[in-house]
């Protein structure tokens, strides 16, 4: 299924390309808002106003980023079914599916925010936020209960779990490889006389906080077509082995053979 | 007959008739036609069909009744007030989240 989902990655580039665009802004203000709280520390609780406004702000930059993961998901499902990648029949996106998707996207961040103190929560609600943009696309009216009982109908709980697992130890090696690319990046711009690599050094390190935060953003931009894709797919394959839809293939298959 | 008994045969072989028939027993025959094998049982009102009146729909096998009746089901919600609901459902779970966000924010900030 990984395997699928990476060659469904590749066939849709482009989209890729939109689905980073539009969750960049969403990275970049939750790393900000982390780095204010950060800085803030304890005193945070007398800036209230100021926090609120970053976060209104990160949680407009979320439901672009939520436009995104829609179009992305559905030009992946697109990929899978007709093995090419599809044109601007992508952007079509039913504006059902997309207020069913803002309502149950919004629903998980507000419980993972909720949730953040236990730390059992947040990775509980990615589980949750896969599952929510796989089966997305099910969604077929206005509806508070139907995404929420596609996702029960789904019951693919031990494998999005597996894929949780998957993905956390792919996170770990994507957040090495993008500090590395920073530092091979800072490593050859300092060989060039107009550098002041001295100046910058401070920055390109472990100890410098926005340099993690930045490398850790980074690293979930990096992941999150592949974790897209593998929920679409899961739920896609899912769905055909209920209905019987990946036996008459197999059976076309082996005709065609 | 040999013809109709083939067609049973393949039908349960599809595991499509769950209940094989014991020998000597008289083989399932469509509710609607009774000249014809049975192909599968509605899960609604587990009429026995064959397979001109059997509807396969989201996995599921159907007969004719059954299918309009879940088509002229009345919609207990108007799609309008599915828009309503979902939106200011929606709205507030928006306002809410960024309320929570800046409380956990503090909240963690200040176990540091």
């Amino acid at each position: 299924m990984l395997d699928e989902a990476a060659d469904a990655v590749r066939v849709a580039l482009p989209w890729t390309a939109l689905l980073l665009a539009a969750a960049l802004p969403w990275r970049f203000l939750q790393i900000v808002f982390a780095d204010r709280l950060l800085d803030l520390g304890s005193d945070a609780s007398r800036y209230g106003t100021y926090l609120r406004s970053a976060a209104l702000m990160a949680m407009l930059a979320f439901l672009v980023s939520r436009w995104g993961r829609l179009v992305y998901a559905r030009a992946i499902r697109l990929v899978h079914a007709n093995g090419k990648n599809p044109g601007r029949e992508t952007l079509r996106v039913p504006p059902s599916v997309l207020a069913d998707y803002v309502f149950i996207a919004t629903f998980t961040e507000l419980l993972s925010s909720m949730t953040a103190i236990t730390f059992v929560g947040p990775p509980l609600c990615t589980m949750l936020s896969g599952s929510a943009i796989g089966t997305a696309e099910l969604n077929t009216t206005a509806s508070i209960s139907e995404p929420f009982r596609n996702i029960a109908r789904a019951k693919e709980s031990k494998i999005v779990f597996s894929l949780l697992l998957v993905f956390a130890c792919a996170f770990v090696v994507a957040f090495i490889n993008v500090a590395a690319a920073f530092a091979l990046g800072y490593w050859l711009v300092s060989g060039m006389g107009w550098f002041d690599a001295q100046r910058w050094a401070p920055f390109f390190s472990f100890n410098n906080r926005r340099f993690v935060l930045a490398a850790i953003g980074c690293a979930l931009l990096t992941l999150e077509p592949f974790w897209i894709a593998a929920h679409v797919m899961l739920v896609r394959k899912a769905g055909a082995a209920q209905s019987g839809e990946d036996l008459r293939a197999w059976f076309e298959e082996l005709r065609r053979a | 007959m040999a013809a109709e008994e083939y067609a049973g045969e393949a039908a349960r072989s599809r595991g499509l008739l769950h209940s094989a028939p014991m020998p000597g027993a008289a083989p399932q025959r469509c509710a609607y036609h009774a000249e014809r094998a049975g192909f599968a049982i509605c899960m609604s009102c587990r009429t026995t069909l064959c397979q001109e009146c059997a509807t396969q729909w989201d996995g599921i096998w159907h007969c004719t009744a059954c299918l309009a009746k879940k088509g002229t089901a009345p919609r207990t919600r108007s799609p309008i007030a599915g828009w309503v609901v979902v939106t200011a459902a929606s709205a507030a779970l928006f306002y809410c989240s960024i309320r929570v966000m800046v409380w956990s924010g503090v909240l963690l900030a200040g176990l540091r």
